[in-house]
């Protein structure tokens, strides 16, 4: 169903948010508000810890959570007895996370009360699923020690923190008694400036838990007195590192990576009944076929590399809901039952999933190839239903907007069903599943709210999150990403009908069933092409952070991961700074272009990573960073520093190299090994993990210049981005200069070079030779010779030659793009061209797209000029496809919301009169076209539902299109080639603008009163009766007859391509075809062509067969 | 129209060539119909032309009011409705009479039995129109293509309700989507139905001809390619036209054409190049003042059947390139097109596909789009086997609508075999081929793939003694590896 491909839909249920305390982002009722930003920092790590609180009084048998007849199929295949003394597991983890329990007898760490323990899921090589305990590891951060500190005022530091973070508690439901568990001395040096490698002392303080972090550095930072020492203030560091980084960190673990757990050194947990459990020796608790208990430091984490790049066979599970909503309202889980459920399990690596499940409401005919399961009761299928997961026990579960719709929907609805045992969906017996609303922002993708589920053990991989963040698409239905991706339609069915399939028959259920089960397919093989699993495990296993954090969390993280594990090694700490905005710096710079039409080779030279390598070459970073005056107090000479173009100063590395240039060089040259090694690589299954790599690694390098210039980060350092991109601008001009004073005539060349156009990492230049060969072989020269005047591992490479070009603007340029063959050309590229902005027509994308077809792979200018005139002639005569003027807007609020009026809310409100149950709802797209009105009309009154205009034969308001929508982007391209003045009065003017096809709406108006007389089809003389033609235009009947028995036969051939591949994209011959999806160019074609085809006909019929 | 059929229906020879010297009387060089070429003088031997029953089944292709307003799940869902009795015998006579007959929905894994549905052959280089409107994905034109099967091509049998993958012993290439077959084996665990054997419908029951005494025969031609820039075509033509007539040859050649009893053209009447495929794309204001291009054609066609048409019964069946509608069952071209030939009670202008019985003698075939499309879509080549699997299908014309442009038929399928044919041919083929197939039950059928004149300059003549088929050949230019006489037409 497509109604649920909304994102943000009213919000369903609020009694999940009411047990959350204070929701995130109330800024208001807090203590202080450093804390709030804190627990926005650490928003998970806090509410991970009181989920465990309130979920540990559940105490569920295992027997309860398992109970329906199974098929052996979706069992995991049988676990071997593990002896801890003999066997070594060996497992790929692949979700972290903590919780907080008793101390386990025989394990590290503190032994009384509550203590955290990291929890690890994974899965052997033989598809085994381990639950991993391990103990020990405890929350720390540090502050510099006050002058005069030894290690005698260790313990009266400790005794008094502690007695003050005790009384900071406003409740101590866990009745925590000691909250610091130690206080050391080390010698740290701060990450933060260069300070003549001054290593000095630094207080590292344990905490029992990591929620207790915040209030010690909080108190700390507004003062804290203890024995002798006066009222300080002591600045934090690291002190805002999510727990399961710190751990990560110092275990040397990385998102999914290999952990070997050696013999003799863990301990085996047994299933135990409820009454025999003790806390130090606690029983199994996850669903895991092993589990086990192992010390922190006994843990060995494998680096990806050779062996351990293998990934683990995983379960994927993909699935997807139908609810029976009513007519005109979206579902509303308290009211409209969930009726099927579609699932399909893969292994990841596998081509075809091997569990392919359906569970209905009601009886449903069978289905080849997968297992139907039909329930009378809709709480007995939904409590099935979470016993088939938990049997399957995926460890990853996807779907299409299942974080926002699905699982919502269905927690909701087994909350109104009482049904008890369905929330228990991770691998966790005792915790139950929650939701939760948060709000995530980030620069790249906006304001985002979204709900949170919690399914301990299994990674949630919603395929529209991961769409959303990773590509840019005119739409996100699943059925639009499927024909992007996939090439492959997708029958929808609109939400009216899934009632009436339900109520109907078992065989509309099974049509229905189908239906499900393809949306539930769609997004494995979606992951599959677009290898988003083995991407995001890459990306994990580089960055070193866990897979879940990649989907929910931004791109700071990833950057704070590498930067610890860079510091820890240097004995740097990171200091926690205020976020605070400053003002902005200059940007990228832009040479300014020289628009035109080039029908010359213009050759690219870019700087390859221009950012990081910068970083690398001037040795930006925070531990080289010399603060404004501090030079001479250091004692460093002026051979010693640089000075940036933004007149910052940084240590060379031959004084210090710093911690962001080491980052950078370990990941461009890991990159260039994972390149290296996929070259050789022959197995396709792993050159798609290299190839995931050398990607990782890739944004990764990128993304930390822009850690360094997030003002809200976690350690912005303006120094540092500031003057990257002031070295960056200082480059392209110097390239700029260098290769236009040596490519000369008088330096022997055949032409003066000139640079058209450079833009951040980029100069475009026209060399004056007139081959593609040739532009290469002078272009790679000439890139060489420009990097030889700049720092390594800066360099300036020829990467592509464009033939032609086509210069429209700074930021907006297209051109057949020449790379590796002389000859061919390997794609056009277009930048900043109308073709995916999603609120214009696709008449405005295809137009420019035809256009800069012609002009660059053609090369014929003229013809585009002649395309363009065709289109806007048919524009004005009607022959232009309504699927091509359709526009679409969601539906976000209702009219009254609004400020303004708009058109597709005005719409939504009119078809809501003429008929309430096809109405869009809230968070539906409305598709519109702009009708013709009477003059004064407010453009937001012209909008109509596409399939009421062709209905009703309602003339499109032509003048709009043409002026509104197809005249800027049109003249943006053709001004450079036709010249500015030339270009309007050529596309919109002119003969083609003259011949209009009117057309007579068949509602409003006169229309009711007008009665319609036969014309003679030559001439148009009004006819007597119904013939074809007038008698003075009976000797050219035969012409006539031609003419229009030709546009017959057109329209036919089209009606029969059109109507049988809507039949083979649905699947099935025998039944009619249902979908409804209005993404599909077919859409409203193959409706438009059974209209003219009648009306055609009756023409035709007129001559008498 | 009905004084076409009252005259068809009359058999007294003389009315006609009274007719026919009273027309031709008014042509220059005035000259009766079946007196020696360039003759001016009475000459005595005047031969009757023979003169067949002749009985046109047009009502089967015959489209009265047709509405666009359906889709076509019902073509499929008739079409399996009637065939499944039909399959559900053979199946029994070939596996027995207590072979299970089972429906998809109730298949039980690894149980061996018996399916009848329609195969829909999923292939991967088939062209879409989808993917020719999506503009995001038109940088790299479909390469046009003489055939769209290949190694990942995928047969699905599909019953009323479901569908489901076939793999075994089924020649995958062999067929084609919409033929309704039944398929003997076992559901396997994946899923998929592994096939042991298959039937077809096979043969339909035939009425058996009438003797007819004497020979007589009668002309098949197909893509007469009018319109076309073929020169040589047009004097072939030229001859065939004035052999037909009489106007060629000694006498016993003149005899001979007598006993051509009937004129039947196959089809793409035009060449393909009067179809001007860009009319209906240009925009208006380019287009506005031009006519379409088969106008010139219409005429010379006109011209044509106006001269054969005074002397023999001609049947015109309108093909591909015809201007007629474009979905099959094409409908016959219309008179207003013909304003010298269409006065003859001679000129039967019938539809595509055609049925009609010749002295007893039944005539059923097509232009050649049938046997064009599944060519396309199969591993088969020869127009004669795809002829041949055609009848053994039981249907003229499966691919249609899937590939095949097709009427979106309501509560029939016209294209079933009910009866079977004697004469079963289809046009446009690249060269001649004819052979004499015997079913099961004695049917007799000869099967003719008529090439196609324009490039071939060939026709073929068929017995209706005899049921015997040769071609003759017109080519003027390649005298030289031209075996058959030109006029061997007396036998």
């Amino acid at each position: 169903m497509d109604a649920k491909r909304r994102n943000g839909g009213p919000p369903m249920g609020g009694e999940s948010q009411a047990k959350r305390g204070k929701p995130v982002g109330d800024w208001e009722d807090s203590p202080s508000t450093f804390e709030e930003e804190l627990a926005l920092f650490d928003e998970s790590e806090m509410e991970a810890e009181d989920r465990e609180g309130q979920a540990g009084h559940d105490v569920i048998p295992v027997g309860d959570l398992f109970s329906a007849d199974l098929n052996p199929r979706w069992r995991r295949p049988p676990a071997d007895p593990l002896n801890c003394d003999s066997d070594t597991l060996i497992f790929q983890q692949i979700d972290l996370d903590y919780y907080l329990g008793a101390a386990v007898a025989g394990m590290p760490g503190q032994s009384q009360g509550v203590v955290p323990i990291i929890r690890m899921f994974g899965v052997t090589d033989n598809g085994n699923s381990v639950c991993c305990h391990v103990h020990g590891f405890a929350p720390y951060f540090y502050v510099p020690a006050p002058n005069g500190f030894t290690s005698v005022h260790l313990s009266e530091f400790k005794k008094e923190l502690n007695s003050v973070v005790l009384k900071d508690m406003r409740s101590n439901k866990d009745n925590i008694s000691v909250t610091v568990l130690a206080v050391d001395i080390t010698r740290k040096e701060s990450m933060y400036g260069y300070h003549g490698k001054r290593i000095s002392d630094f207080l590292r303080i344990t905490m029992a838990m990591p929620r207790l972090i915040a209030p010690a550095k909080r108190l700390l930072e507004m003062g804290f007195k203890f024995g002798t020492f006066p009222m300080q203030n002591y600045s934090s560091y690291e002190a805002n590192i999510d727990f399961e980084i710190r751990f990560m960190v110092d275990s040397g673990v990385v998102g999914c990576c290999w952990i070997e757990l050696p013999k003799g050194k863990y301990r085996v947990r047994e299933e135990k009944s409820s009454g025999e459990t003790d806390a130090s020796d606690p029983g199994k608790v996850s669903l895991c076929q092993y589990e086990v208990d192992v010390g922190w430091t006994q843990l060995i984490s494998h680096p990806a590399e050779g062996e351990y790049q293998r990934i683990a066979p995983l379960r994927v599970l993909s699935f997807d809901i139908e609810c029976a909503g009513r007519k005109g309202i979206f579902p509303e889980a308290d009211k409209d039952p969930v009726i099927q459920i579609a699932s399909m399990v893969q292994r990841q690596g596998d081509k075809e999933p091997f569990i392919r499940t359906i569970f209905t409401l009601q009886s449903c005919s069978s289905i080849v190839g997968s297992q139907v399961l039909c329930f009378t009761k809709e709480s007995q299928l939904l409590q099935s239903w979470a016993e088939f997961l938990r049997t399957v026990d995926a460890d990853i579960v996807t779907g299409y907007n299942i974080q926002n719709f699905d699982l919502p929907y269905l927690l909701n609805r087994a909350a109104a069903l009482k049904v008890n045992l369905f929330p228990y969906l991770g691998r966790v017996r005792g915790i139950k599943s929650v939701l939760r609303d948060s709000s995530f922002q980030s620069k790249q993708m906006g304001r985002r709210e979204n709900k949170i589920l919690n399914m301990e053990g299994r990674v949630q991989f919603d395929l529209l999150q991961v769409l959303l963040r990773d590509y840019k698409l005119r739409s996100y239905t699943l059925n639009a990403v499927s024909f992007h991706f996939l090439q492959e339609q997708k029958e929808d069915v609109q939400h009216s009908i899934i009632t009436d399939l339900q109520n109907g028959n078992e065989q509309t259920r099974r049509r229905l069933a189908v239906y499900c089960l393809k949306d539930a397919y769609l997004p494995l093989r979606l992951l599959q092409k677009l290898m988003c699993v083995i991407n995001y495990m890459e990306m994990a296993r580089v960055t070193g952070v866990p897979l879940t954090y990649l989907l929910s969390r931004g791109q700071q993280i990833k950057v704070v991961s590498q930067l610890l594990r860079q510091a820890m090694k240097q004995g740097l700490v990171m200091p926690v700074v205020k976020p605070e905005s400053g003002e902005d710096y200059t940007g990228a710079t832009v040479i300014e272009p020289e628009k035109g039409y080039y029908s010359v080779p213009i050759a690219t030279l870019d700087f390859s990573s221009l950012y990081p390598s910068i970083m690398m070459a001037h040795n930006l970073c925070y531990t080289t960073l010399v603060q404004k005056g501090s030079a001479e107090k250091l004692g460093l000479t002026s051979e010693d520093f640089i000075k940036t173009p933004t007149g910052d100063q940084f240590v060379k590395s031959s004084v210090r190299k710093g911690l962001l240039p080491d980052i950078l060089e370990d990941l461009l040259s890991a990159r260039k090994r994972a390149k290296a090694e996929l070259k050789k690589e022959t197995d396709p299954f792993k050159k798609q993990v290299l190839d995931g790599r050398q990607l990782a690694l890739k944004i990764s390098a990128n993304s930390v210049y822009g850690f360094t210039g997030a003002q809200v980060g976690k350690l912005p350092c303006l120094e540092i981005s500031q003057s990257v991109t002031g070295f960056g601008r200082q480059m392209i001009e110097q390239t700029k200069q260098l290769v236009e004073s040596r490519y000369t005539i008088s330096n022997g060349y055949q032409a003066d070079a000139k640079v058209i156009y450079g833009d951040t990492d980029s100069v475009m230049v026209k060399l004056g030779v007139d081959t593609v060969s040739k532009a290469m072989e002078v272009g790679r020269e000439a890139a060489e010779w420009v990097s030889s005047h700049f720092i390594p591992p800066i360099k300036l490479e020829f990467e592509k030659v464009y033939y032609p070009y086509l210069l429209i603007n700074k930021k907006r340029y297209a051109g057949l793009y020449f790379s590796s063959s002389a000859d061919t050309h390997e794609k056009m590229d277009c930048k900043g061209i109308e073709t995916v902005r999603r609120d214009n027509c696709t008449l405005v994308a295809n137009l420019i797209n035809t256009c800069l077809q012609t002009i660059l792979i053609d090369r014929d200018p003229q013809g585009a000029v002649a395309h363009a005139k065709e289109v806007i002639s048919d524009l004005l005569c009607n022959r232009i496809d309504i699927s091509q003027l359709v526009i679409t807007k969601e539906l976000t609020r209702t009219a009254q919301e609004y400020a303004g009026k708009q058109a597709h809310v005005e719409l939504a409100e009119r078809m809501k009169k003429r008929d309430a149950g096809s109405a869009p709802q809230l968070g539906d797209r409305v598709p519109y076209v702009i009708i013709k009105a009477a003059k004064g009309v407010a453009a937001y009154m012209k909008s109509e539902d596409p399939i009421y205009v062709l209905e009703n034969n309602i003339p499109i308001d032509t003048q709009y299109y043409l002026e509104q929508q197809l005249s800027k982007p049109l003249l943006r391209i053709f001004e450079p080639i036709l010249g500015e003045s030339k270009a309007e009065s050529v596309l919109l003017k002119g003969d083609h603008t003259r011949c209009k096809t009117v057309l007579t709406s068949r509602v409003g108006g006169l229309m009711a009163f007008a009665t319609k007389k036969s014309t003679c089809i030559g001439c148009r003389a009004v006819l007597k009766n119904d013939a074809a033609v007038c008698d003075y235009c009976k000797q050219k009947e035969s012409e006539l007859y031609q003419k229009e028995i030709f546009h017959l036969s057109t329209l036919e051939e089209r009606f029969s391509r059109l109507w049988t591949q809507c039949q083979r994209c649905q699947g099935s011959l025998h039944e009619d075809v249902l979908c409804t999806s209005r993404d599909c160019p077919i859409f409203y074609m193959r409706k438009k062509v059974q209209k003219d085809l009648d009306d055609q006909e009756k023409l035709v019929s007129r001559f008498g067969w | 129209m009905s004084l076409e059929r009252t005259a068809n229906n009359l058999p007294h020879l003389q009315l006609k060539v009274a007719m026919f010297s009273r027309v031709s009387g008014s042509r220059e060089g005035g000259c009766s119909l079946m007196c020696r070429p360039g003759s001016e003088d009475q000459d005595p031997s005047v031969f009757d032309r023979v003169k067949p029953a002749y009985s046109p089944c047009t009502e089967r292709f015959r489209l009265g009011d047709r509405s666009f307003n359906r889709q076509y799940a019902h073509i499929y869902a008739t079409r399996l409705m009637q065939m499944s009795p039909l399959l559900t015998e053979r199946a029994q006579q070939k596996w027995g009479a207590e072979v299970q007959i089972k429906k998809l929905c109730d298949l039980q894994m690894g149980e061996q039995c018996c399916i009848v549905g329609t195969l829909f052959k999923h292939m991967d280089l088939q062209p879409s129109i989808l993917k020719e409107i999506s503009e995001e994905h038109n940088l790299l034109p479909q390469p046009p293509r003489t055939k769209y099967i290949s190694q990942s091509d995928e047969l699905i049998l599909e019953d009323e309700l479901q569908r489901i993958k076939l793999e075994g012993n089924i020649d995958v290439d062999k067929f084609v989507t919409g033929s309704v077959i039944a398929i003997y084996g076992a559901e396997k665990n994946d899923g998929k139905f592994t096939v042991e054997e298959f039937c077809t419908a096979d043969l339909p029951p035939q009425t058996p001809r009438a003797v007819v005494s004497t020979d007589r025969f009668v002309l098949l031609v197909s893509g007469l390619g009018l319109g076309g820039s073929r020169a040589d075509s047009m004097l072939a033509l030229q001859l065939l036209v004035d052999m037909v007539t009489g106007q060629l040859g000694d006498q016993g050649e003149q005899s001979g054409a007598a006993t051509i009893s009937r004129v039947l053209l196959a089809g793409n009447l035009l060449s393909q190049s009067t179809q001007d495929k860009d009319a209906s794309t240009k925009a208006k204001y380019l287009t506005k003042k031009t006519q379409a291009g088969t106008v010139e054609a219409i005429r010379l066609l006109d011209e044509m059947l106006m001269q054969l048409a005074a002397s023999v019964p001609v049947d015109v069946m309108p093909g591909q390139y015809d201007p007629t509608n474009y979905t099959l069952p094409q409908q016959p071209l219309h008179r207003c097109m013909f304003p010298l030939s269409s006065t003859y009670p001679t000129l039967q202008l019938a539809s595509n596909p055609h049925q009609a019985t010749i002295d007893g003698v039944r005539f059923l075939g097509t232009s050649g789009q049938n046997v064009l499309d599944i060519q396309k879509y199969s591993g088969m080549d020869s127009h004669l086997e795809i002829l041949e699997n055609t009848l053994r299908l039981r249907h003229l014309a499966p691919t249609a609508p899937d590939t095949l442009g097709c009427y979106p038929f309501y509560l029939k399928d016209p294209f079933i075999l009910e009866e079977c044919p004697h004469v079963y041919f289809s046009g446009n083929a690249p060269s001649y081929q004819s052979r004499r197939i015997t079913g099961a039950d004695g049917q007799e059928v000869l099967l003719v793939a008529i090439p196609e004149f324009c490039s071939t300059q060939t026709a073929c003549l068929v017995n209706l003694r005899t049921l015997e088929c040769e071609p003759i050949s017109f080519s003027s230019f390649n005298a030289g590896d031209d075996e058959e006489s030109e006029m061997n037409i007396s036998h």
